[in-house]
């Protein structure tokens, strides 16, 4: 699988680059995607790269896959020039990457995809199934897939095995640098602790693996090294024992961040019931114990648990779209019923899903159209549009959300994915929703950008909202929230206020370890 | 009425399709057509309806297909009346080699075989080994008909062109090379000879294109009148009286542009008798009269104004 | 990346108008290149005559093509409007010819029978497809057989014939030496123009072809969208079929075999993307006009009947590369 195993320490043994960058740059038309950036990779570490959205990690990912070629400067791997001429020839050179969209084809089987680069054959040249499936059963264990069954296809799995499936896949060939993009976007905590395992082996092989994150407590608690990006540009490298999240957040957004993150909001008082949900239980869920809980203007009410524990389902049939099994929502006491999420809407509901680019956006449309996508009514009389309108619109909304962005007329695809997520946050807030339901609303978002997120949560909070947020982020759910439910097998497990807050407590509810006493909520 | 039959004539072609139809003691004759979706082919089979119930001495069981280049249907068709033992096969076939093979069959198995409308390749017999009679119009002689009209027309040194049928068609073919034969003997000068699919628009847009690149055509001809119907109305677009249009087929929609003089003729090739003409021959075989020969020419006429 | 602070410096336009501009831009200019071809190369091509000609030629290829822009736009495919336009165009045909109506009635008839004929067709595609999610190109290929078939059924198979004098006027009228029909086509592609551009409907059929999810849980019915895009491509068969008629003064149950995919080619050669959500009728104007350029152009010139079908094939191809190209450099 991987190469003989070479155990460098990093930490202790300062060996030659393996891999050096010299004044990288490349330019997009008049775009500075990099604009001169320079660092190492050492044999055997794992390095972090980090930075604002933008900052031009991904066009770096891109250069050393061999997607895109450089302008100037140089790059050496082990001594020798490397300049890849496409994705290929960087692959044979044991350079491998594990995108953040993925790769797979869905209806294919587990073993067709991780041999799908180089297909066994047999000798009469024909596909070699056993062989297929003894690899890829070989590179499920690899990555702790153990009991996954590799004839089964790719569309029955679920997000996060599809990440380990990808990153098995890279593990097939032989690498020499894995480049792993925002690999842990999608993962529950547990799945991340499970990949942090299999990084450390693979480390332990001699491969450089290079992790790419938003997540800072994961590159503190992974990396050797970590080299900070902005603007094009490599700010430093440190390693990761003599810096602190601190100063990493500091070279990355180059000013002081508001120191917002952790700290307690002054509290919010919760005011009337904005929606009641009596026993709902949702098409995935397969038992009929429903869930029950009141959701309260001006509050905002956090649901975590692992994936496949029922979170976006509810957010989905609250939203109507799809339609509920069994159980009532209820709405200043009166039940209410959404055959679609047009009813939902008007009944002043908005929904920040949790797949942006799928179900959130209109990426090749512009920014003005997507924003009124929700609220065409306001911006058109007797079906003609009103272009004036939603330029105004438009305008007003980036604003509120300080919004970065070329023109109105740009479509979204240009934005970063912070920018991109706000304009969602922007067609939702141009309705002024009474209850808007998230789900993982910073995911694939930058460390500035989800500060000022947050920041716009709280303030709709404040402003009377009721605001329900699924997260698989246990820091982002104990900022915003006023009170944690977390689930488990579409069910409740226990309410968290906000002086019970932390980890280890939702922890142990989402693994079903303690079950409160009169867990539900009513 | 005719709405009826047509029901009537699809049922009857699932039946055989089933393989259901039940033995009587009448003959039966299978009378396999090209598409139904022809006016010329619809009204044949309507005139062998007619016949069947006129004479009342045999069973008829009659097959169309989907459009006129699907000859695997006819070929399924052919294999279908051998398992149902008719009597004899009526078969206008849509290509003049690919049924000479299935026909075989049939004859070997003791069927008479009537070939109409359409002649089977003489080559393709030669090479199965088989001899087998063509009742039919001479499209070739019918074209020179209404090649002739318009040749005596112009005289010597007319100008002309030809709007031909579907390429690759036998009766487009035979027609085109008729329509040639009158530009020889006449001694016409063809400018220029372009296919419209049998279809209205096309000849119609086709033809205005002609018009512009030789403003000075004198004569068309068209090898069916659906798209001599297009030609005429090109002609009224660009306001050209001057044109002489001759056609084939005499559907009803051209015989106002005949009274008129808006064409100057087309020719008959009486579709609707010929189904029951070549039925008529096919049961006389089968009653012990000789096999038929060669050629069994069916009249054709040429159609003028009054 | 370049992204600036909001600034005051916007314009106004929040439609896709570089990008569209520069893809007609550059279908402009591939026809204004064979026309300047067979200028040069043939003696009539541009004469007032022939450019009425190629008027007349594009007119019902071109209406068809507007209602299969609104469909391509949604990412479906409408293969029935050639069998649609027959059947619509025998039903008028036996509306027309109705014994007991003057003239104008027997018109206003027909033309009411072929809109209808055309938007129940359109309509029963569009129920169809969005309300089982089905692909459209095995709905509308069936309608394509049913409508043939009652095309037939209806007519038994004969050519429909002697219509009220006023409706063929109507279909060789010119003004300035431009057909009536072609201005009723062009009518018909500024107001999709305006449609797709400027109103709540357009702005969402280009959102359903981009991103179906996004809109609908945008709380839009995509439902009566997709039903609506499918009735307006019928609604030009009908029209296409009252064109049909008033040109050639008949109805062929056998008209228009073949014509989806003329229409479908001028959508795409127009740079309208085949998974929908990109491109504009103002494009489909000009695929119509390059394949119609190209008919009359090529028979002008004296190419053989199978020389021109290549041609033609090749025509479509390229096209399709260059625009594959000119959406690559546009959205760069």
């Amino acid at each position: 699988m991987a190469a003989a195993s070479l155990a460098i320490m990093p930490q202790t043994t300062e060996s030659p680059a393996f891999l050096s960058v010299q004044g990288l740059k490349k330019h997009f038309g008049g775009v500075k995607a990099l604009d001169g950036v320079s660092f190492s990779l050492l044999k055997g570490e794992v390095h972090a790269l980090v930075g604002e959205n933008g900052a031009g990690k991904s066009t770096l990912i891109k250069i050393l896959s061999g997607v895109f070629p450089y302008d100037s400067g140089s790059i050496s791997l082990a001594g020798e020039e490397y300049r890849p001429a496409n994705p290929h020839v960087a692959k044979e050179l044991g350079v491998q990457v594990v995108h953040q969209e993925f790769n797979l084809l869905d209806h294919l089987s587990i073993a067709e995809n991780i041999s799908v680069e180089r297909m066994p054959t047999t000798r009469l040249g024909l596909l070699d199934r056993q062989e297929m499936n003894r690899r890829a059963r070989l590179a499920l264990d690899a990555v702790g897939l153990t009991d996954v069954d590799v004839k089964a296809p790719v569309s029955s799995l679920g997000i996060a095995h599809r990440q380990l499936v990808e990153i098995s896949r890279a593990l097939q060939s032989k690498s020499r640098i894995l480049i792993l993009d925002e690999p842990t976007a999608t993962l529950t905590e547990r799945e991340t602790r499970r990949l942090f395992d299999i990084i450390e082996s693979i480390r332990a092989d001699g491969v450089t693996i290079v992790f790419v994150s938003h997540h800072l407590e994961e590159v503190f608690a992974i990396c050797d090294r970590v080299t900070v990006f902005r603007n094009g540009i490599s700010i430093g490298t440190d390693r990761i024992s003599e810096t602190t999240p601190d100063g990493v957040v500091r070279k990355m957004v180059g000013r002081q961040l508001a120191a917002t993150a952790n700290e307690a909001d002054p509290k919010r008082t919760p005011g009337e019931v904005a929606l009641r949900l009596d026993a709902i239980c949702t098409q995935a869920n397969p038992k009929d114990k429903g869930v029950s809980f009141d959701l309260r203007y001006g509050e905002i009410v956090g649901i975590a648990g692992l994936v496949g524990a029922g979170r976006t389902e509810i957010l989905r049939g609250i939203f109507g779209v799809d339609p509920l099994r069994s159980g009532r929502i209820l709405q200043a006491g009166t039940e209410i019923r959404f055959a679609g999420p047009r009813d939902a809407i008007a009944a002043g509901i908005g929904f920040v899903t949790e797949d942006r680019k799928d179900e959130g956006l209109i990426l090749d449309m512009p920014i003005a159209a997507n924003m009124s996508l929700a609220n065409m009514r306001a911006i058109s009389r007797t079906g003609l549009l009103q272009f004036s309108e939603e330029n105004r619109r438009t305008r007003e909304g980036g604003a509120r959300l300080k919004l970065k962005y070329g023109k109105i007329s740009d479509a979204v695809s240009s934005l970063s994915g912070g920018n991109q997520q706000k304009v969602v946050l922007a067609k939702w807030l141009g309705r002024n929703p009474k209850v808007l339901l998230l789900d993982e609303p910073t995911r694939g978002v930058d460390v500035g950008a989800k500060a000022e997120i947050y920041a716009i949560l709280k303030d709709l909070a404040r402003d009377g909202v009721a605001l329900l947020v699924v997260s698989s982020e246990m820091p982002e759910l104990m900022t915003l929230a006023d009170r944690i439910l977390v689930l488990a097998e579409h069910e409740i497990q226990g309410e968290l206020t906000r002086p019970e807050f932390s980890e280890e407590n939702i922890l142990k509810l989402a693994y079903g370890q303690v079950r409160q006493a009169g867990g539900q909520t009513q | 009425m005719k709405l009826l039959k047509i029901a009537a004539a699809a049922a009857t072609g699932l039946a055989l399709l089933a393989g259901t139809a039940q033995a009587d003691d009448k003959p039966v004759v299978g009378l396999i057509m090209k598409s139904l979706a022809n006016e010329f082919f619809q009204n044949m089979m309507a005139g062998a309806q007619a016949h069947e119930e006129k004479r009342g001495d045999y069973k008829l069981l009659a097959v169309g297909m989907q459009n006129e280049t699907d000859f695997e249907s006819q070929i399924n068709a052919v294999e279908n009346f051998i398992t149902q033992g008719v009597d004899a096969i009526v078969v206008a076939p849509a290509d003049s080699r690919a049924m000479v093979r299935p026909l075989k069959k049939a004859m070997e198995a003791g069927i008479v075989v009537v070939n109409f409308d359409v002649a089977l390749d003489a080559e393709a017999k030669k090479q199965q080994n088989i001899e087998l009679a063509f009742v039919g119009p001479d499209n070739r002689g019918g074209a020179k008909l209404a090649g002739d009209a318009l040749g005596k027309k112009l005289g010597a040194g007319g100008k002309v062109v030809i709007i031909e049928g579907n390429p690759g068609a036998d009766n487009a073919n035979e027609r085109r090379l008729g329509f040639e034969d009158s530009v020889a003997e006449f001694e016409l000068e063809l400018l220029d000879s372009r296919t419209a699919h049998w279809e209205t628009e096309e000849a119609n847009t086709v033809f205005s294109n002609m018009l512009t690149a030789h403003p000075d055509i004198q004569g068309v001809m068209a090898a069916n009148d659906s798209m001599a119907i297009g030609v005429v109305k090109a002609l009224e677009s660009a306001g050209r009286d001057d044109i002489i249009v001759v056609g084939f087929d005499n559907i009803p929609a051209v015989s106002p542009m005949i009274s008129d003089g808006r064409m100057l003729a087309t020719v008959d090739q009486f579709g609707t008798d010929m189904a029951a003409n070549s039925i008529d021959l096919a049961l006389e075989v089968v009653k012990g009269g000789p096999q038929l020969e060669g050629w069994v020419k069916t009249p054709i006429e040429l159609v003028v104004a009054n | 990346m370049t992204t600036q602070v909001l600034s005051e410096t916007m314009p106004n336009a929040t439609r896709f108008s570089v990008r569209t501009a520069l893809q007609n831009a550059g279908i402009g200019l591939a026809l204004l290149a064979l026309i300047l071809f067979f200028s040069v190369f043939t003696e009539h091509f541009l004469t007032p005559n022939n450019i009425t000609n190629i008027l007349t030629q594009i007119t019902i290829n071109l209406v068809l093509a507007v209602g299969m822009t609104f469909v391509i736009l949604i990412g479906g495919i409408d293969l029935s409007v050639g069998s649609v336009m027959a059947f619509a165009a025998v039903v008028a045909g036996k509306a027309i010819t109705l014994p007991g109506f003057g003239p104008a009635e027997a018109i206003a008839l027909a033309v009411v029978a072929a809109t209808l004929t055309g938007v129940a067709c359109g309509m029963i595609n569009g129920v169809i497809s969005a309300y089982w999610a089905l692909p459209s190109f095995i709905i509308t290929l069936g309608m394509l057989n049913i409508a043939r078939g009652a095309a037939l059924q209806v007519s038994e198979a004969q050519t429909i014939y002697s219509f009220p004098y006023a409706f063929e006027e109507f279909g060789s009228a010119m003004i300035y030496g431009v057909p009536v029909v072609f201005l009723v086509a062009l009518l018909l592609v500024l107001v999709a123009w305006f449609v797709l551009n400027f109103t709540v409907f357009g702005r969402l059929l280009y959102g359903i072809g981009n991103n179906e999810e996004a809109v609908r849980l945008a709380g839009h019915s995509v439902y009566w969208y997709k039903v609506a895009a499918f009735t307006i491509c019928g609604f030009t068969a009908g029209i296409a079929a009252i064109v049909y008629m008033a040109r050639l003064n008949i109805s062929s149950p056998i008209a228009g075999i073949g014509f989806e995919l003329n229409a479908i080619a001028a959508v795409i050669i127009g740079g309208t993307s085949l998974s929908g959500g990109r491109g504009s009728v103002i494009g489909t104007l000009l695929g119509a006009f390059i394949i119609g350029v190209l008919a009359n152009g090529l028979i002008l010139i004296g190419l053989s009947d199978f020389m021109r079908q290549m041609i033609t094939g090749v025509v479509i191809i390229v096209a399709v590369v260059l625009d594959h190209y000119r959406a690559k450099y546009a959205s760069k």
